[in-house]
């Protein structure tokens, strides 16, 4: 696969009253053709300064950064044309129609006027094409943003927070639709805190906190990094449950007893302790693998978990060390 | 070209372009209308009916001399000298005539009011252009589509000075030819030479001149500020403290040719060529011949410099701004 976007040591640091902030910091990205590419952090990690110096509207302080092979921001108005995207909330005229608005951005762009109408009929905003944009709900606001996107029939989607006001149908319809264009070659990075979205529509991941890149590569083997590799054994008859820990703990394998299950840790192949039991008349109703979920791996590697009795303000995420980094498997491209 | 297509369909799009026009030409037309309205032309008959009137008071005049005005005046105790019946001299049919709108002497008197309400307009069509596009965020999108930001300031800048070049030529020639069917039907248009019509000209371009200054300056202080706000508040601050207040500190400060401060001033230089300005800070005495205060004279090219330099200044500070500042 060839690579689509490359980001290197991106470092970008903003002066304030309040004294300089670092929002990247050697930030290092890679996305190859026909991924979708999910793009992860907390709020104020740097997502968004990424993509904004991505696109030429910041200026970053140092670091390279590659679009279809080309060095940005010099060659971005040679690429631009195949570069779509929304940077955090939609941004339009609120006097103008859906439709003018698309069609100046044709113009804008030298984009038959075609494309306004294939455009909203992409993303469901056909019928409601003639009506000022300061009517339309956030999720509506959302829905033209991505069609603005879309006009340029981009071989790089930059999506940020497409999802944001969408209602459940909006949100499943935007899916299928990321699925579509996938299917059709576009390239698409996806910027969301909808975890559960992204791990159903993104093959692979970048994670950032702290302007940092905490993990990347593909979602699978991100989640396998940081699976627990626990068990999960259930049995018919509860009273097996006592049982069947003694003849795990003389085999040396580790397991806690929650409710009315085992969590049996440490085991590489999970059948051998339907086996193990077996033998010993104890069978299993349920065995299944624990694995991670995006989400329990997001908080993880960004810190960001909630803590009973504690509030976390906005920018405090955890510091991750570059040697931890660089040892944890999925913290290297994939 | 796209994007200089796209800008122009852009600035006429938008309501506050449409409104702004629509308010300056109404009140175009009401100040036209009050002038068409409040002249007469003096015809034969309007002058026999006049000169009539004028007969028919002095005659009444006169009857009134004789029957008690003149034993008033002699019981009085005045000069008997001074008690003189009325005169026919006093009494002139031009003096009973409506006023008659004479085209050459008004123009350029006239000329000004146009210049000003559009100079206004495009002040805020210019500031809005620029200013409603960077708060709502439609500059930042439109930069994703066209990553040279100079060039899509300087296109914007010069979309909407080619879009006030045509509102003020379109104007000018509807205010010019306004007040010539004024003077033909309600006045004169006598004395129109071809250098007369030439100097008109020349003035109207100056009044377009002006108009494309005021535009500029809207449009890069807004770019500055990034919202039309600014721009419309240093409008503000400048009237209220940079002109009221400031005239009335130099008045008291008694400073020399203080008037050279004030804007107004260096419109109507750049307008009516030149402007006499007199120095009454100093000790002035007046004599039958007038008073002996020193004056100097300002011209159009001194206040024409004074404007360029200081749209170049700030269109500078508005490039600069854009090129360098980051767009969040």
């Amino acid at each position: 696969m060839s690579s689509v976007l490359e980001i290197n040591g991106l470092r970008k640091t903003y002066r304030s009253r309040g004294g300089p902030r670092r929002a990247l910091d050697s930030f290092d990205m890679h996305v190859e053709a026909g991924q979708v590419h999910g793009f992860l952090g907390p709020n104020g990690s740097g997502k968004t300064t990424t993509l904004r110096t991505l696109l030429g509207l910041i200026r970053a302080d140092g670091g390279e950064m590659r679009v279809f092979g080309q060095e940005l921001p010099a060659a971005l108005p040679q690429v631009i044309h195949q570069l779509g995207a929304i940077v955090e909330s939609p941004q339009f005229f609120g006097n103008f129609t859906a439709r003018d608005t698309l069609s100046l951005l044709c113009d804008a762009g030298n984009l038959p006027q075609s494309r306004v109408d294939w455009a909203f009929e992409l993303v469901g905003l056909r019928e409601r094409a003639k009506e000022r944009v300061k009517t339309y709900s956030l999720g509506m606001k959302q829905r033209l943003a991505v069609a603005s996107a879309l006009l340029k029939q981009p071989r790089l989607l930059i999506l940020d927070e497409p999802a944001n006001g969408l209602d459940p149908g909006g949100i499943r319809e935007m899916r299928e639709m990321m699925a579509t264009l996938s299917a059709g070659g576009m390239t698409v990075v996806l910027s969301s805190h909808i975890l559960s979205e992204i791990q159903i529509i993104c093959d692979h991941v970048t994670i950032i906190s702290l302007g940092r890149r905490v993990a990347a590569g593909p979602v699978s083997e991100v989640l396998a990094a940081y699976s627990t590799g626990q068990v999960r054994v259930a049995f018919e008859t509860p009273a097996d449950l006592e049982a069947a820990g003694q003849v795990l703990s003389a085999a040396g394998i580790g397991y806690q007893k929650n409710n009315g299950h085992l969590l049996v840790s440490g085991v590489d192949k999970p059948a051998s302790i339907s086996r193990m039991l077996a033998e010993r008349q104890l069978y299993v109703s349920e065995l299944t693998p624990v694995g991670a979920d995006l989400e329990s791996v997001f908080l993880e590697l960004t810190g960001t978990a909630p803590v009973p009795g504690q509030h976390r303000p906005v920018d405090q995420s955890v510091k991750v060390s570059s040697e931890a980094n660089e040892a944890n498997p999925a913290g290297a491209q994939a | 070209m796209s994007l200089v297509k796209a800008e122009n369909r852009r600035l006429f799009k938008r309501r506050m372009t449409k409104w702004s026009l629509v308010i300056g030409v109404l009140i175009l037309a009401a100040i036209f209308a009050g002038i068409f309205f409040s002249h007469q032309k003096s015809t034969p008959q309007a002058i026999a009916a006049a000169e009539a009137q004028a007969e028919q008071q002095y005659q009444q005049a006169i009857k009134d001399w004789e029957t008690r005005d003149k034993a008033l005046c002699e019981s009085s105790g005045r000069p008997a000298e001074t008690c003189v019946p009325p005169q026919r001299e006093w009494f002139q049919g031009e003096h009973l005539l409506p006023p008659s709108f004479s085209f050459k002497g008004a123009f350029g008197d006239l000329l000004i009011i146009w210049a000003a309400i559009m100079a206004m307009i495009a002040f805020l069509i210019g500031a809005t252009f620029v200013g409603a596009e960077w708060s709502s965020g439609a500059m930042m999108n439109l930069l994703t589509w066209r990553p040279k930001r100079m060039s899509v300031l300087g296109t914007k800048l010069g979309v909407l000075l080619g879009g006030m070049t045509i509102v003020g030529v379109v104007t000018f020639a509807l205010w010019t030819g306004g007040l010539w069917l004024t003077g033909q039907y309600r006045g004169d248009t006598n004395g129109m030479t071809s250098g007369t019509w030439q100097s008109f000209g020349l003035s109207g371009l100056r009044g377009i001149g002006m108009i494309l200054l005021f535009a500029t300056l809207g449009f890069t202080i807004a770019s500055i500020g990034r919202h039309t706000a600014l721009a419309m508040g240093l409008a503000i601050g400048v009237i209220v403290v940079g002109q009221i207040g400031l005239s009335i500190v130099l008045q008291i400060a008694r400073v020399a040719y203080a008037e050279q401060y004030l804007i107004p001033v260096h419109m109507t230089a750049w307008l009516n060529k030149q402007i006499t300005l007199t120095d009454y800070s100093g000790s002035v005495s007046c004599g039958p011949n007038g008073c002996d205060a020193p004056q100097k004279v300002l011209t159009y090219t001194d206040s024409g410099l004074l404007g360029l330099g200081l749209a170049l200044v700030i269109a500078a500070i508005a490039f600069w701004s854009i090129r360098r500042r980051d767009i969040a």
